[in-house]
């Protein structure tokens, strides 16, 4: 009996000491990225670095919210908004298709979808492509062609997930409606997203990551300072600060907020958004 | 009257079944439409206008001379771009192996542990694969700076020499290969897990009567019934770092010298530094083609059934 408290215990105290390590290892650079941003200039370069004692200030924020950074994250927001909005509409129409109709070359479709999840994060091998077309068409440089970009790489993926999303809403349900004379893009548009409002928001969170993270596309499509998304702005700044690691890191901790406030109230929407291509349910 | 009416009644029901049947056959078509739109317009058809640019010489987006598949030898030629090929599967050949086994090992600690502190757990080991890229890849920048990192520090704390982690040639790669697989980790980890959640009890309960040990019980039940996830995560986290434009650009931009230029930056620079479209196409198609069979693995692994269709 005592040995094996004895053993928990120890069992217990080496489970921690895991936890720690790997609390440690993935959010060092965000937590030290954000101390360093509430450094003053001078503070910030002092060897040995100061960990606790250092006087906060906020003049990185500042100098960042003041310069070109401000536009950039409005542009993200309004291109991230664009491209979830045009996603979930493509992605619940095709889901319900995919759901509901049996019509030939569903199979191929659904292939080409599902290719197009690995594909669409193929960008290294697909930014020359892009810039090429779009530059022959004229398209580079609009403020529509990144949200539409942005909602086509990650569409696949979220046609993947509404169609789960529609097989789980019981079909008599929508033969009730039916019945009461509701019209088809009513239960399209209004009843199925209501019936499986969860996954609907998955797909939309997927959407939304994508779009405010993608970076290399973006980086040759615009190159106007007005058109920006914001992690093009942030690569800009490494090579307009240089070394001023102020600035960037305040910059690098603005742009993850978003993600971590998204990430702590739909956590568990997100683990099951990126398991939904592996575990067949 | 009664009869004309009764002909116009019924001759609208008919048109209108008619009209119905139709539009039941082109409804799921139309529904299709819009993905399939955004599909062919953003990642098929640039991929075709790709194959045609590769065909030409095409500096500063001038098509200038059809050049057959020249740019395609010329590429292959190339024994900097060869060994770009090189490094990128190194990288991302290595980094794949440590997420694959760190992403197993930690699922599995985290599947025996209680329902609050495993998602607690996901969700931090999480936070690397939803960040940007770039930005994750900056703050690591700063982290290993030589002189002012975080990390030197701690190393000259314990009495140990500072590392030149971004500027020492040999050491570069694999603080790339370090950064890269911090990144993957968690996703594996999210998709083993999920598998292991997905095995009935029953299993491993059967396995445990018939006298299996911990080890039989991985290697003989959970590890064959999580097959899918980890080929699935494999293919996703080998497509994702062979892809992988941002971490590399950021944080060591191809150096020092070109110590860590992997194919994805090469193509980058060859497009929008040097501007010699045509090479770049050939060298884009060859990635795509790479990715290519990726994808298929990828489709075949989900294996996708139509239930209620």
């Amino acid at each position: 009996m005592n040995l094996r408290t004895h053993k928990r215990a120890l069992r217990g105290i080496l489970v921690f000491i895991v936890f720690i390590i790997v609390l440690t290892i993935n959010l060092v650079p965000f937590l030290w990225g954000a101390s360093t941003s509430l450094k003053t200039a001078r503070e910030l370069m002092i060897y040995p670095p100061k960990f606790i004692n250092f006087t906060m200030s906020w003049e990185h924020y500042i100098t960042v919210l003041k310069g070109s950074f401000s536009q950039a994250a409005v542009n993200s927001i309004i291109y991230s908004i664009v491209s979830v909005v045009l996603g979930l509409i493509c992605a619940i129409l095709s889901g319900y298709a995919f759901a509901r109709y049996a019509f030939k070359g569903k199979k191929t479709l659904f292939y080409l979808i599902l290719s197009g999840i690995p594909l669409a994060m193929g960008s290294a091998a697909m930014v020359v492509p892009n810039y090429m077309l779009f530059s022959v068409l004229g398209m580079n440089n609009r403020w529509f062609t990144l949200p539409l970009i942005y909602a086509a790489y990650n569409v696949p993926m979220a046609v993947w997930i509404m169609t789960g999303g529609v097989l789980s809403v019981p079909y008599a349900i929508e033969e009730a409606a039916q019945i009461d004379g509701s019209s088809k893009w009513y239960i399209i548009f209004c009843l199925v997203p209501r019936m499986c409002l969860p996954t609907l928001a998955c797909a939309a969170l997927m959407i939304f990551i994508g779009a405010w993270n993608e970076y290399t596309v973006s980086s040759v499509l615009v190159n106007t300072q007005k058109l920006y998304p914001i992690q093009v702005s942030i690569y800009n700044y490494i090579g307009y600060f240089g070394r001023e690691w102020g600035p960037l890191t305040a910059a690098a901790t603005l742009a993850v907020i978003p993600i971590l406030i998204v990430f702590t109230f739909l956590g568990k929407l997100l683990i099951s958004g990126l398991t939904a291509g592996a575990i067949k349910e | 009257m009664k009869d004309i009416m009764a002909g116009r009644v019924k001759n609208t029901s008919v048109s209108r079944k008619r009209l119905r049947r139709l539009s039941k056959n082109i409804t799921p078509y139309l529904l299709m439409s819009p993905t399939i739109i955004l599909i062919f317009i953003f990642l098929l058809i640039p991929l075709g206008f790709a194959v045609y640019c590769s065909l030409y010489r095409c500096d500063y987006m001038q098509f200038t001379k059809f050049v057959g598949l020249n740019n395609y030898t010329d590429v292959l030629g190339d024994p900097e771009i060869l060994m770009s090929f090189a490094r990128t599967f190194f990288v991302s050949g290595i980094s794949l192996v440590i997420a694959l086994i760190a992403g197993v090992i930690v699922a599995l600690w985290i599947h025996t542990a209680s329902k609050r502190f495993a998602y607690a757990l996901q969700i931090i080991t999480l936070i690397p694969w939803v960040t940007s890229m770039v930005v994750a890849a900056m703050l690591w920048k700063w982290i290993l700076q030589d002189e002012i990192g975080l990390l030197n520090y701690f190393l000259a704390e314990i009495g140990l020499p500072k590392v030149g982690f971004l500027t020492n040639k040999n050491i570069a790669i694999y603080t790339l290969i370090f950064v890269m697989t911090w990144r993957v980790i968690g996703y594996v980890m999210v998709q083993i897990l999920a598998g292991l959640k997905a095995i009935p009890y029953e299993y491993e309960e059967a396995a445990l009567i018939d006298g299996a040990s911990g080890w039989d019980l991985f290697w003989r039940v959970r590890l064959p019934l999580v097959k899918t996830p980890l080929a699935i995560s494999a293919t996703i986290v080998g497509l994702s770092n062979i892809n992988n434009l941002n971490v590399p650009l950021t944080l060591l931009a191809g150096g020092p010298g070109t110590s860590t230029m992997v194919t994805a930056i090469k193509v980058y620079r060859m497009s929008f530094t040097s501007y010699h479209f045509g090479e770049a196409s050939a060298l884009s198609i060859i990635m795509c083609l790479i990715n290519f069979i990726l994808v298929i693995f990828y489709v075949k692994e989900v294996k996708y059934e139509f239930k209620n269709a």
